[in-house]
């Protein structure tokens, strides 16, 4: 069953970000150390348009169908129209620009950093960038639900924010997680979010304070074999959530993708292994597709990167391996 | 290497010996442990139909995408026949099994692989006057000591009396390695080197009747002895080649952002920015992707005077340790201070200098306040120069 296939033209480096469209199931974004932003029809199996920067680019996400943003070790946030290719240089951090999502109500553009700040743009303004918060540290991953702003910082802390008051943050929390964060995905249902550290383990926790509610947040180990009675652990790099199942997916830098029921605390699904690390998945916005980013990580540094294989990009179809036990549509 | 069938080949199902019982027994334990082992968790099951049913429902891999099972024949990895023992093997697989044996044993076609109905049934009994008559007979024959007619007529009295398959004597032997050997007493074991009648037999070969060791080659064929060529189903792979498994490809090394020709304009300090590309992967790397302009190509490459680049903690009292594991770990990204980007963001390949990062903030419209003050001035200049 050709449930897979890989895009023809992937990019040089190690894939940063892939994100799908909001709007448009077959438009995926792809950000890379090569550089270049790329978007590409994944129906059609073609690049439609490219965005070279000056320096790797670390993140990027859609606005809307046609207009994207893009971050990176530049320091810079890009608009990019996607139609044109034209882009808007919109302004800057201090520091890379390490995650980066926009939210439609109000209409603006969120961006974090390794500079330790926040910062909110408005592109259609005559000065896009509308506020800077400083978080006590260095910004990893950001996601949204609705209102809902969670930031995953270094050294193991968490902001979680209302966007509407950014003033100060709704909660702070300490990853339950004993190691670095490495990824950050917020559930479909806005209930709570996912999150996974470098020593193969994931985190599912929930926003309401509430005890009986945070009584039931849990943590569960994965992306990791025993080989000669060594524990090899690979950092689970990229979550995502189905936009309609509420399920979610799980990367790793074993190069295996898992597909997780949160609910019932099952693993639905393990993918075959990928040839590389798995930096970036994204579902689409109608739950058929699953991009999976395959390079190289740097988890071996410099030396691993001599002899790392190609960049691919898959695109999965996800089928019925996605849906919980006993799904009714609710 | 050999999958399932290593073992002596199963002759005789009627003699169902201890020692055969227990080479079933080792057989199982081989395929338990070579070939069905889970790869995810130290299960392991008898059979692959067994495995495939086990990864399937507690690893929940998909069934289309089982992994190949461990230690298997070219072809022979997926779960499509179901082995139990000495139980289940396709039967084309058996008599290309029996088939190699015998040439890799030197014997004739069909030793192996027919019935055992040919084996002579007057082995043990003494020769009579008339039996040893033509064995001299055939012997002369084939010593070439007796004219044609006689070594016919032998050979043709000899074939009723040995019972021997007859192309053993008319026929040029298919294999080169069965000459025309007529002992003094029936056939010689298989996988005994051939020796002329009237020689002293070889040391190791005992005079007596060596018929119960038919078909058993005395241990593994002698060194020097050359493997026979693979026989290979269609589609097989020579061995020793390993097949490349299903999506992987050879390395590729990520490409240079620095064409050679480019480097003479930075005359970058040797002791501190390495060059990026190396002449090794140079040669081996594709040409570097045109659609890098060179504004591009020179950003990637670090300014001169940019300092071995060193990651520091924002804020040193946040600093984390990772905690000590129960069990012998390895854990494939042990800083708990900083991420792979940010590393990777420092090496030389992908660092970007400040004075760059300047100019990208004047060039756009951007509103901040500048960060980067102080590195503005001849290192900008110098920066300018190169765009």
């Amino acid at each position: 069953m050709a449930e897979q296939f890989e895009l023809s033209s992937p990019p040089f480096d190690s894939i940063s970000t892939v994100r799908f469209s909001p709007t448009n199931p077959s438009h995926l974004l792809v950000s890379s150390w090569d550089t270049t932003v790329r978007l590409y029809d994944v129906n059609a199996n073609e690049q439609k348009s490219k965005f070279d920067h000056r320096a790797a680019v670390l993140t990027c996400c859609f606005s809307d169908a046609d207009h994207a943003f893009s971050g990176g070790l530049e320091t810079s946030v890009r608009e990019l129209d996607l139609i044109t290719e034209k882009e808007h240089h919109l302004g800057q951090h201090s520091d890379a620009v390490s995650a980066m999502r926009h939210a439609k109500d109000p209409n603006v553009l969120i961006t974090g950093s390794w500079d330790r700040t926040l910062r909110f743009w408005d592109p259609r303004a005559p000065t896009p960038q509308q506020s800077s918060h400083t978080v006590p540290e260095r910004i990893y991953q950001l996601d949204l639900a609705n209102h809902t702003l969670v930031v995953a910082m270094a050294s193991r802390l968490f902001n979680i924010y209302d966007i509407r008051k950014m003033d100060t943050a709704a909660q702070t929390r300490e990853s339950s997680l004993k190691f670095m964060t490495r990824a950050l995905a917020c559930m479909a249902d806005g209930q709570g979010f996912a999150t996974a550290s470098v020593e193969g383990r994931i985190a599912v926790e929930y926003f309401d304070p509430s005890p009986e509610i945070q009584d039931k947040r849990y943590a569960f180990k994965c992306h990791r074999q025993t080989i000669d009675d060594v524990d090899h652990v690979w950092p689970v790099n990229a979550l995502a959530f189905h936009p309609i199942y509420n399920t979610f997916a799980s990367a790793g830098s074993d190069g295996s993708v898992s597909i997780w029921d949160h609910k019932l605390k099952k693993r639905l699904r393990l993918y075959n292994k990928y040839h590389s690390a798995v930096p970036s998945i994204d579902f689409n916005s109608d739950g058929t597709k699953l991009a999976v980013g395959v390079s190289y990580n740097w988890d071996d540094g410099e030396d691993g990167s001599k002899t790392a294989e190609r960049p691919s990009v898959f695109i999965r179809a996800v089928g019925d391996e996605v849906k919980p036990k006993g799904w009714t549509g609710n | 290497m050999a999958k399932k069938k290593n073992k002596q080949a199963n002759r005789g199902a009627g003699t169902v010996s201890e020692s055969s019982k227990m080479r079933k027994v080792i057989l199982m334990q081989h395929q338990k442990a070579k070939h069905f082992k889970c790869n995810l968790c130290p299960r392991r099951l008898n059979t692959a139909g067994g495995l495939a049913v086990h990864i399937q429902q507690v690893h929940k891999l998909e069934p289309e995408n089982l992994p190949r099972i461990d230690n298997a024949l070219p072809g022979r990895d997926g779960y499509e026949v179901e082995i139990f023992g000495m139980e289940g093997i396709p039967a084309p697989d058996v008599a290309d099994y029996k088939r190699r044996k015998e040439i890799e044993l030197g014997l004739n076609p069909g030793s192996i692989s027919q019935p055992q109905a040919k084996r002579p049934k007057v082995d043990n009994r003494p020769l009579s006057e008339d039996e040893l008559r033509a064995q001299l007979e055939a012997h002369k024959a084939l010593m070439g000591g007796a004219d044609k007619a006689v070594a016919t007529q032998s050979a043709d009295s000899s074939g009723a009396v040995f019972g021997a398959p007859p192309q053993a004597y008319a026929a040029p032997p298919v294999p080169a390695a069965s000459p025309p050997v007529v002992p003094p007493m029936g056939m010689p074991p298989p996988g005994v080197p051939p020796f002329m009648p009237g020689m002293p037999p070889p040391p190791g070969f005992p005079g007596g009747p060596p018929f119960g060791m038919q078909g058993m080659p005395p241990g593994p064929p002698p060194p020097g002895f050359p493997m026979p060529p693979f026989p290979g189903a269609p589609g097989m792979l020579p061995p020793g080649m390993p097949p490349f498994p299903p999506g992987a490809r050879p390395p590729f090394p990520p490409p240079s952002f620095a064409p050679p020709g480019m480097l003479p304009v930075f005359s970058p300090p040797p002791a501190v920015t390495p060059v990026p590309s190396t002449p090794a992967s140079a040669s081996i790397s594709p040409p570097p992707p045109p659609t890098f302009v060179s504004a591009s190509n020179q950003s990637m490459i670090p300014a001169p005077q940019t300092a071995p680049a060193e990651l520091k903690l924002p804020d040193p009292s946040l600093s984390q340790t990772n905690p000590p594991f129960k069990k012998p770990t390895e854990l494939k990204w042990s800083d708990p201070n900083f991420s792979p980007e940010e590393k990777r963001a420092i090496s030389s390949k992908y660092s970007l200098s400040k004075d760059l990062t300047n100019q990208a903030k004047s060039e756009g419209q951007s509103t901040a306040t500048p960060p980067y003050e102080e590195s503005r001035g001849k290192k900008r200049a110098r920066a300018e120069d190169f765009l």
